[in-house]
């Protein structure tokens, strides 16, 4: 008993790096088939290595494979060839120890429920007493304060994302997938949520793939960002981003950063000729 | 002052009922009938008023046989819905076995069904239970299959199992298509129980009916009819109140 309670770390490497990969995209395709025979090449040979406590930003014309990205990493679509693992085990693993968060482009809040239930909702499916102090914290955080006892159907856009948000880190997760979480948001909430999103990465140092369109706010929360080109979607650049935290408006307003927009716009840009 | 005048209003809404009442005495002027083979409408209310006391016990019956029925039924139906939803090997029994009952006429399963569960109470009950059955197995079973897509996404990166979709997704997304079976139901399970009682005569507005005709109590035959249509009509408007009441609650 006790030689194997020890094995681990006997084969821990002292020169092996801190970090473990939390997410690794190998050689996946994603090809749907649409019916009647036709086939839809969505991704192409994508490569992803996300290492633990990293935040990566994926941008691309849109219709180029994010979100499948984001489904396949989730554990909500396999790839058609190629493999995926997250800690080292197969996606769906993570859902199953509670361990995922997820913000779906689409929302997908309960109608039914209370913006508080809906927040609550992942430590009811997990069998775990609602933490209320945490729920209440997320509230506040998401600037939903005194929307407590709404249901989704009184709440606008941009605020039912903000749950949705909320909702996906209700129980810290291990990994989280953010599906242009800020689309619906207006320009002065969206950095102000950007602010949030980056000081609570700060804070619990929580894996994070950010689907988005805005190269700013990639800019603003990512430690790389992975550019990809149109249909089928592939890994065309990646580029990593090393301004030192927090990002304040100093550093958005230099130089070095305008640079680094623009450079990642004119990606972006051909990009999205490649997929007309 | 509003008050009064939104009830003149749901008064002019009423016309439809006088209109027909007005039809109704002409048909039976114009024709000559005695009141023995139709009476005059304002004697057959007049029967309904004076004699109400005597319709109460009948009303009170089918009204409780309707309603058992249409709650058992409902309840049945949705169950064998979700057994359907959780199952495929389930699915090959109940849905054929729904499939049958409902294609065979309510008039001929009365007498086989008496024969099964006993004349009187059980058979009124089962009859009105059977009718209300079918309906809604169909709508739970449409409602659960129509949770959207990103509900299902949801409850899988939250790592739910089968019966969490079940219990926090699938029934509460199949309750208002309930309903919708409850409202379309409600007068049938009225009619079923009336529907039996008539054919066994033993309690009831239908059994009231047969033996207020073999009595050629006509005013009082009409009357039940007339009474049959009220209770219906009001079951129906409260299953639509109810209807409205979990639409606004779940959507
Ligand atoms: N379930 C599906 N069935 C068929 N085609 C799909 C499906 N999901 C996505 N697609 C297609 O795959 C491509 C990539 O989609 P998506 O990942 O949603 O792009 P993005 O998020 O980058 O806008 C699109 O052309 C889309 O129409
Ligand atoms: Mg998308």
């Amino acid at each position: 008993m006790s030689t194997i309670a020890t094995l681990p770390a006997i084969a821990a490497d002292p020169t092996e790096p801190a970090t473990r990969t939390a997410v690794s995209v190998i050689g996946a395709d994603k090809i749907f088939t649409l019916g009647r025979g036709k086939k839809l090449q969505a991704l192409a040979e994508v490569d992803l290595e996300i290492a633990e406590g990293e935040f990566v930003a994926i941008i691309g014309p849109s219709g180029c494979g994010k979100s499948t990205v984001l489904r396949l990493a989730a554990g909500l679509d396999e790839p058609t060839n190629g493999r995926v693992e997250i800690f080292g085990a197969e996606p769906r693993q993570l859902a199953r120890q509670h361990r995922l968060g997820v913000a779906f482009q689409e929302h997908a809040l309960l109608p039914w429920a209370s913006v508080r239930s809906n927040i609550a909702l992942p430590f009811k499916v997990a069998g775990r007493p609602v933490d209320d102090a945490r729920v209440d914290g997320l509230i506040d955080l998401v600037g939903l304060t005194g929307f407590e006892k709404a249901r989704p159907k009184q709440l606008s856009g941009g605020m039912r994302q903000r749950v949705s948000i909320a909702r996906a880190l209700a129980l810290s997760p291990d990994l989280l997938l953010l599906d242009e979480p800020f689309g619906a948001l207006d320009a002065v909430t969206r950095r102000r949520m950007n602010a949030e999103l980056a000081r609570i990465w700060g804070e619990e140092k929580i894996t994070t793939i950010l689907v988005t369109h805005d190269v700013d706010e990639a800019l603003i929360l990512a430690d790389r960002v992975i550019v990809m080109t149109g249909r089928p979607g592939h890994v065309r650049t990646v580029k990593t981003v090393d301004f030192p935290r927090p990002r304040d408006a100093e550093i958005t307003r230099s130089s070095e950063f305008h640079a680094l927009v623009d450079e990642l716009t004119c990606l972006l840009d051909a990009s999205d000729g490649a997929a007309a | 002052m509003s008050r009064l005048r939104s009830a003149g209003v749901n008064l002019v809404h009423l016309w439809p009922v006088a209109f027909l009442l007005i039809c109704w005495d002409v048909w039976v002027l114009v024709n000559g009938y005695t009141s023995t083979v139709a009476p005059r409408p304002w004697f057959v209310i007049q029967d309904v008023l004076a004699g109400f006391a005597d319709y109460v016990p009948s009303i009170s019956y089918t009204l409780g046989m309707a309603l058992g029925g249409l709650i058992g039924g409902t309840l049945i139906g949705f169950v064998g819905a979700i057994l359907v939803w959780w199952s495929a090997a389930l699915s090959g029994i109940v849905t054929p076995t729904a499939l049958i009952i409902r294609s065979v006429p309510i008039t001929a399963l009365i007498p086989i069904i008496a024969r099964i569960v006993g004349y009187g109470d059980p058979a009124v009950l089962a009859s009105t239970t059977l009718i209300c059955f079918f309906p809604a197995f169909v709508f739970t079973l449409s409602g659960l299959a129509a949770i959207p897509e990103a509900g299902r996404d949801l409850f899988s990166v939250l790592g739910a199992n089968k019966a969490q979709v079940l219990g926090r997704l699938g029934v509460l997304y199949a309750l208002p298509n309930l309903m919708v079976s409850v409202r379309i139901t409600a007068p049938s399970a009225v009619l079923a129980a009336m529907l039996a009682e008539f054919l066994m005569g033993t309690n009831g507005l239908g059994a009231l009916f047969s033996e207020s005709r073999s009595y050629m109590d006509m005013e009082r035959a009409w009357g039940t009819a007339v009474v049959a249509t009220v209770v219906s009509v009001l079951v129906f408007v409260g299953a639509q109140v109810a209807e409205r009441r979990v639409d606004a609650r779940l959507t």
